[in-house]
């Protein structure tokens, strides 16, 4: 099996409350993207952060999974959408993630709900994002079949 | 108080010749970006973000403000700091390893101290709390700037 490596870089300047960060993803995809404190536990202000970024990570992650499993099952999905929500708290004076919440909407033809419900679970399994968070935190996929 | 962050992607298609899109983020700070499974599990990403990259990039960042937040808290705020991860992914295995590196501008700080610092960011900052299942995180860290 192949490694693949990817990597992101990060500049900060300052202390943190006041300080200010850039980050971007080393195949240029995304470049010059700020981040700050303030707007990681307040305020979006569009800025990004770690837990918005890890949703969007699950999220991709999740996607591919269910289009995998649905191939694999020999009915591929005409589109998915997924919809992430990291949720992180206060615990014991600490912030940490405490949850992802994932909705899936599925437009797929020639499968019935209980096939398509088992295979979400499957993909919810073989993602890595899912099996990485559910170590420290709670991880919930909800999965609708062409109900849009 | 719980504070919750969104991001919302859409694919079509099947896993090998389907694509995907991250579509928007709550803050609206990047996107949409394109995502596709060949650039994800392939060595040529094709310019493509893939959930390992923005793993990378949460990473470093969580990283970045947990030791902006201990070298301040010390009394020696940083100038500036410099932060790179990079996710190992293995199709079929997962993710194996997460490499942080550091360079970093400290006024008044020695080697030793920061290097206290940094490895306490690395066990501390709630990225890599979430992550604490990957096999092998890695630091390297160095005053240079």
């Amino acid at each position: 099996m192949p490694r693949i490596e990817r990597s992101a870089t990060v500049s900060w300047e300052g202390n943190v409350a006041r300080g200010a960060g850039f980050l971007g993803g080393d195949t240029g995809s995304f470049t010059d993207v700020p981040f700050s404190l303030p707007s990681r536990l307040n305020a979006e202000s569009g800025k990004t952060s770690p837990e918005e970024l890890l949703a969007a990570a699950h999220g991709g992650c999740l996607a591919m999974s269910v289009a995998g499993e649905l191939t694999k099952a020999g009915s591929p999905p005409e589109r998915l959408e997924v919809k992430v929500r990291i949720v992180m708290d206060e615990v014991d004076g600490r912030h940490l993630v405490v949850g992802s919440e994932v909705d899936v909407d599925a437009r797929v033809e020639g499968i019935d709900e209980a096939r398509f419900e088992e295979l979400v679970e499957e993909a919810d399994a073989a993602c890595p994002f899912s099996h990485l968070i559910r170590a420290s935190a709670s991880v919930t996929v909800r999965a609708r079949l062409n109900a849009t | 108080m719980a504070t919750e962050r969104r991001a919302e992607v859409t694919w079509n298609g099947d896993l090998m010749n389907g694509a995907g899109t991250i579509d928007r983020v709550g803050s609206g700070a990047f996107g949409p970006l394109d995502v596709s499974w060949p650039a994800r599990a392939e060595e040529a990403s094709g310019g493509k973000t893939s959930p390992e990259e923005l793993l990378a990039a949460a990473h470093a960042s969580c990283f970045s403000m947990a030791l902006a937040g201990a070298l301040a808290r010390a009394g020696s705020p940083p100038e500036q700091l410099r932060t790179s991860a990079t996710v190992t992914f293995v199709p079929g295995t997962g993710i194996t390893k997460i490499a942080l590196t550091v360079e970093a501008s400290v006024p008044g700080l020695d080697e030793a101290a920061f290097r206290e610092a940094a490895e306490g960011a690395k066990a501390n900052c709630p990225v890599s709390k979430a992550l604490a299942g990957v096999g092998e995180i890695t630091l390297e860290s160095r005053l240079a700037l």
